[in-house]
């Protein structure tokens, strides 16, 4: 399967020549298995470049089918959403996983990002046709012949991470999340940031340690690994609230579950392209001074690998 | 009065090297005015590069004040305001002025943009500095940041968007993006809002080719731009919110149009400027 970079960086898009090299577009990536229609995770603005380009395939005369799971609904990872062309051209199928919330069905949610007075185009207009499925963490199904499942971050209002298996190789696309080990974030805005390090109350620490635990099951061996790295330690100790991961941690979880190659992405918008280049330098060395056998590459846009069976 | 263009992309911006030089964030405006206060218009994605550029000022140490002229509540002109600074800093103060039935209304469609579905923020309650949101009466006369401000509806496909009229000691400056005019241009009220402006920042999204095509999102080529400048007999048309699939020399030929436009319809004293991030005007 082929697996491409449309956006890249975090929180909001970052237009400029500081950005040119890795791109200033928020995340979406596309997973092409083999033969099969693209699944596309996550619909930040780099969706919109996706959509054009699908466009040219048949998805311009209303024939393709795609299927977009939703790491979590803020609006770095769906702005891009009412951008996507296809949405617009009737004959189209498409299908928006994402996670079940308690209290708003999952279509009232994508339907009021574009209600009135917020964009022009209600999502009730839409020609193609829109099928939206709410999942719970652990959920496991099928995408023609990938298999895909699931399982939940560390992130205000809760995020989930995806796991996809075809053509005998397997990613795990885990943004956004905070590392498990100073804050538990669900549905409570935390306004003032944790200290970090202090001890945890018991039932918080254990709660945390099972979300890792899954998610290091989920990523076992996998063949690529895409993490939320958008802060520095530096930075993490200022915010360790925001629900946002560093390279550290990443290294830790791919260690952990035997991954081939882990990729940092969900850039700070902040972050310039040489500073970004510095991250990767840096991280490399970590690697290789702890003798870790896998991959690092940081993500940028228009970045291609094939993973697994070549055709 | 000094202009600084912080966002000029309409839309949803576009960050690529072939927008580098107009730039791809969206709608934001700063008017600096002669007497040093600070008037904001439009709250797309520049706003969060202004708002680094203040927090060396009063504004870093929560003693800023500043107006805030909201055209309308389409994301690209409020998506930055999550994510300017100055807003988090408790002692700021910030007086919004936006189109709603009320003041309430007003202050519950950003309250929406503040959505936990949407923004790690939950609500606008968390923003540390004071907003006082304001509706804003068509045609009525304010004093804000020591200048006179009007605002008039303008259509913008199926909704409004306001054009705002500044003006401080004979010096006028008017902001007018979002516009999709029916046939016959501006309505006599919006035309007399912009008539004899210093200058006229203008919606200019399109070539009217592609206008053609996409007619009822309620946007202006620069034909439009262009008849209105005559029309209102400005001195200085900017043009202003490109669209996104425009990249660099795509607006250096819009540009070329506009103002090949101005001279055909007899505006050859006309002033043109093409917005680009970072630059600025003195009005």
């Amino acid at each position: 399967m082929k697996v491409r970079f449309w956006g890249v960086r975090g929180s909001i898009p970052v237009p400029g020549r500081q950005t040119n090299r890795y791109g200033g577009n928020t995340s979406c990536v596309e997973v092409r298995p083999r033969g099969a229609w693209p699944i596309i995770i996550d619909a930040g603005t780099g969706i919109r470049r996706l959509g054009k380009s699908l466009m040219e395939t048949p998805f311009g005369d209303g024939g393709g089918t795609a299927h977009i799971l939703i790491s979590h609904t803020h609006w770095d990872h769906i702005q891009g959403l009412p951008f996507f062309a296809p949405f617009y051209t009737q004959g189209n199928t498409m299908h928006v996983f994402a996670r079940q919330r308690e209290d708003q069905h999952l279509q009232a949610v994508f339907a009021s990002q574009t209600e009135d007075p917020y964009f022009p185009v209600p999502l009730a207009s839409l020609r193609a046709e829109i099928n939206f499925h709410e999942l719970v963490e652990g959920t496991q199904f099928s995408i023609g012949d990938a298999r895909v499942s699931c399982t939940r971050l560390n992130h205000p209002w809760v995020a989930m991470a995806y796991r996809i298996d075809a053509d005998g190789a397997s990613i795990v696309y885990a943004s956004d999340t905070a590392p498990f080990s100073d804050v538990l974030l669900e549905n409570e805005y935390i306004k003032t940031p944790p200290k970090v390090g202090a001890p945890l109350p018991q039932s918080v620490a254990e709660k945390l340690a099972s979300m890792r635990e899954a998610l290091v099951a989920m990523c076992d061996g996998a063949d690529l690994l895409i993490y939320d790295t958008q802060f520095t330690p530096e930075e993490y100790k200022q915010q360790p609230h925001w629900g946002h991961s560093t390279p550290e941690d990443a290294i830790a979880v791919a260690r952990e579950a035997r991954v081939k190659t882990l990729c940092l992405y969900h850039h700070a918008p902040k972050r310039t392209d040489d500073q970004q280049d510095a991250i990767l330098v840096a991280t490399r060395e970590q690697l290789a001074r702890a003798g870790d056998s896998f991959d690092v590459v940081a993500a940028f846009e228009g970045m291609e690998l094939t993973l697994g069976d070549e055709d | 009065m000094r202009l600084h263009f912080w966002g000029v992309r309409g839309s949803i911006p576009a960050p690529g090297p072939d927008t580098n030089r107009y730039g791809g964030n969206t709608s934001c405006v700063s008017l600096r005015t002669a007497a040093g206060e600070l008037i904001i218009i439009d709250m797309g994605t520049g706003l969060m590069h202004l708002g680094n550029s203040l927090l060396p000022t009063d504004f870093g140490k929560g003693k800023g004040r500043a107006t805030i002229l909201l055209s309308h509540a389409h994301w690209d002109h409020i998506q930055g305001l999550g994510f300017f600074a100055p807003v988090f800093i408790p002692g700021n103060q910030f007086t919004l002025f936006g189109h709603a039935k009320s003041s309430s209304m007003l202050e519950g469609i950003l309250e929406g943009q503040m959505n936990p579905n949407f923004s790690p923020l939950y609500t606008l309650k968390n923003l540390g500095a004071t907003v006082e949101v304001r509706a804003l009466v068509p045609g009525e006369r304010y004093e804000a940041s020591g200048c006179h401000v009007t605002g008039r509806p303008n259509p913008h496909g199926s909704t409004t968007a306001l054009a705002f009229r500044i003006e401080e000691g004979g010096r006028s400056f008017v902001y007018a993006s979002d516009v999709g005019y029916a046939d016959g241009g501006p309505s006599a009220e919006v035309l007399a809002l912009y008539r004899g402006a210093d200058v006229l920042l203008h919606d200019c999204t399109y070539t009217p080719d592609d206008q053609l095509t996409r007619k009822n999102r309620g946007f202006s080529s620069y034909e439009d731009a262009a008849a209105a400048a005559v029309a209102a007999k400005v001195k200085h048309l900017v043009m202003f919110h490109y669209d996104q699939d425009y990249g660099d020399d795509d607006v250096d030929r819009l540009k070329a149009a506009c103002r090949a436009a101005l001279d055909r319809h007899g505006g050859k004293s006309i002033a043109l400027t093409a917005a680009a991030e970072g630059e600025e005007l003195d009005i």
